[in-house]
């Protein structure tokens, strides 16, 4: 088990590293000056001879790259051009709010999905269910998730104004009363920062939920009809087991495999999802910051985020890799 | 399947009536090709609003009536879908902006397409260090998602409909790498392929001979299925500000523009957003059905 995981941690690396180089080589083809963009172009020679050596951009390109490289692994991802301070901790300012969003939204994948996946699987012969949710699957995968959150919003915001227009609540606020510990000492005004946040996620983790469910109906379904074909269900089938133990004692069960490589494949789609959920919504978070980053040629910060979503992905598919041995004992680790 | 068939068996063998397998057969055909049907309309329709756009446009895309500015679906009488905040005529925008998704769904398949299809069935096929390097690469690629890696490309070299292609195809091509591969695993092991082999064919007229055609099914299926995803990913560079800048209608930078009229033109975006879900539907549709028909595995259903 060890050595399998130490192999896999290794794989990850040069792809973790490659991915990396992608992004810088991808950033410094850039047309664009980063200190023109932040001058503009009204600016003197000098002054931008000056912010070109500040930002270490005169230097051979090896050489930022083997610094950019060197920072990374330490987790530093040097200053943001334009606000001055430390990349680091804009991105751990961000991370929560798209964490928030990315599991908020995977609940409501989850609870439509998954149902929809496995009802859609088991009544596949009864055209009155399947239609439906195979047409409902089809929809949510066809619907930009960008569309859907503008259509929420011109519903709930705009016409009936249930829901905030912008913004993703005081998250910061929330967190730092439950550092401070006022969380309990003050669970009144603790309750109503949570309450706020909520609020402000339900219209965007409806939507991007909503899209992903699609994704997560069709894996389940197909991962449904996988297992229910299997020779332990005619088995329990031949021994007469009614059909609601065969399905949740056998067939469930054996339906966590597949569904677990769809975690890795889920928080890939979820989190370019929080992209374009978060434009949207004019939500803080990852997704907005890397979209906002590259308008504004803030290299480091774009570096930054690209770099910490690459991360994520890769070591989501490493632990995924490694449940998939926990939960399924005839994988052998190799 | 084989648990599925059995279950199906009894109500076959009850319908035994004469006449009933007419009817049977009709509703059979309707069940298996209806929605391939469909989503050949709509995807053929998309292509023919694409190809006749200055016909079918009642205005100009890029005219501007002040006499119409933001005003909803129906104004003056000529505006069928409104207008946005040039008095531009928003239904000849979609009918144009048709031009842009489409280029770009095709174009970008075909390029990932022609990229990866040659590089996974030369790895699939001569395996040892060629695989592993083109494989590692792929994965590097795979890192990222589609539209992540659509963004960073399209960033570095700047939106147009070129730009646009390149990005989304090579952000494609690792998939049809994947896929190429592994259908090539287990073409190769195929007799044809020993007696091609055995006949004195070379690497090369192996690949092109004989394995690329023997893959071809599977990667139409889900090259078309791509489509549908390339176009969605146009949609969503151009509604963050990095696909073809406006004034040149493109269905995502319609809705990027409109999006700031929502409160009082929630038309705008709403129109050219039932564009893009409809194009990718039909496609995903096409796709779909496609996969169920020629999927032996499916065929029972």
């Amino acid at each position: 088990m060890i050595t399998y995981v130490l192999r896999r941690v290794l794989v990850a690396i040069p792809m973790l590293l490659g991915a990396m180089s992608i992004v810088f080589f991808a950033m410094r083809v850039l047309p664009g000056d980063p200190c023109v963009a932040m001058m503009g172009d009204q600016a003197t020679t000098e002054a931008l001879a000056d912010c070109t050596r500040n930002l270490g951009l005169n230097r051979p390109l090896a050489l930022q790259y083997a610094d950019y490289v060197w920072r990374s692994v330490r987790f530093d991802f040097g200053n943001s051009f334009r606000q001055g301070y430390p990349v680091n901790e804009y991105i751990a300012r961000m991370f929560p709010h798209t964490l928030v969003l990315v599991l908020a939204s995977a609940v409501v994948a989850a609870l439509v999905g998954v149902p929809i996946g496995i009802v859609s699987a088991l009544k596949r012969r009864n055209p009155l269910v399947d239609y439906p949710l195979r047409i409902f699957a089809l929809l949510g995968l066809s619907m930009p998730v960008f569309w859907l959150g503008i259509l929420l919003l011109i519903v709930f915001s705009l016409r009936l104004d249930l829901f905030p227009l912008i913004g993703g609540g005081d998250l910061d606020g929330v967190l730092a009363m439950i550092r401070s510990g006022e969380a309990f000492t003050q669970p009144r005004d603790f309750l109503a920062a949570v309450g706020d946040v909520l609020h402000h996620l339900v219209l965007p983790a409806l939507a991007l939920g909503f899209t992903l469910a699609a994704t997560v109906s069709r894996l389940s379904r197909s991962a449904m009809l996988e297992v229910i074909s299997q020779d332990y269900i005619r088995t329990a089938r031949a021994k007469g087991q009614r059909e609601r133990a065969i399905v949740y004692k056998h067939a469930l069960r054996n339906m966590m495999v597949p569904l677990l490589t769809i975690i890795g494949l889920f928080v890939a789609i979820a989190l370019t999802g929080t992209v374009l959920t978060e434009t949207v919504f004019t939500r803080p978070g990852l997704g907005k910051m890397l979209v906002d980053s590259i308008n504004a040629r803030d290299y480091p910060l774009a570096q930054g985020a690209i770099t910490v979503f690459t991360m994520i992905i890769i070591m989501v598919n490493l632990v995924v890799d490694m449940l998939y041995a926990v939960v399924d004992p005839r994988i052998t680790y190799r | 399947m084989a648990i599925a068939r059995d279950a199906a068996a009894p109500e076959l063998t009850a319908v035994g009536a004469a006449e009933a397998p007419r009817h049977r057969s009709l509703r059979r055909a309707l069940r298996r090709y209806g929605p391939i049907g469909i989503g050949l309309v709509m995807a053929l329709a998309m292509v023919i609003m694409a190809a006749a756009a200055p016909w079918l446009a009642p205005l100009s895309p890029s005219a501007q009536f002040a006499d119409a500015v933001l005003k909803g679906p129906g104004a003056q009488d000529r505006h069928v879908l409104g207008t946005d905040e040039f008095g531009r005529d928003v239904f000849s925008r979609i009918i144009w902006g048709a031009r842009v998704s489409l280029q770009v769904g095709l174009a970008s398949v075909v390029f990932g397409f022609a990229l990866g299809v040659p590089l996974g069935i030369l790895a699939g096929v001569q395996g040892r260090r060629t695989e592993t390097v083109i494989m590692r690469s792929a994965d590097m690629f795979m890192a990222f998602p589609t539209l992540l890696l659509a963004l960073i490309i399209v960033t570095a070299l700047g939106g147009t409909l070129l730009n646009e292609i390149l990005a989304i195809g090579v952000a494609l091509t690792p998939n049809f790498i994947r896929l190429s591969r592994s259908l090539a695993l287990t073409i190769r092991e195929q007799d044809y392929i020993l007696a091609a082999r055995a006949l004195g064919s070379g690497q090369i007229r192996v690949m092109a001979h004989h394995v690329f055609p023997n893959a071809l099914y599977a990667l139409v299926v889900v090259g078309t299925l791509y489509i549908a995803t390339a176009i969605r990913t146009e949609a969503g560079l151009s509604f963050l500000g990095l696909g073809i800048p406006p004034p040149t209608p493109s269905w995502g930078n319609i809705l990027s523009e409109g999006r700031q009229y929502i409160k009082c033109c929630p038309w705008i975006t709403t129109f050219s957003g039932l564009a893009i879900m409809l194009a990718v539907l039909a496609f995903n549709l096409v796709g779909d059905s496609l996969r169920d028909l020629l999927d032996p595995r499916l065929k029972g259903e």
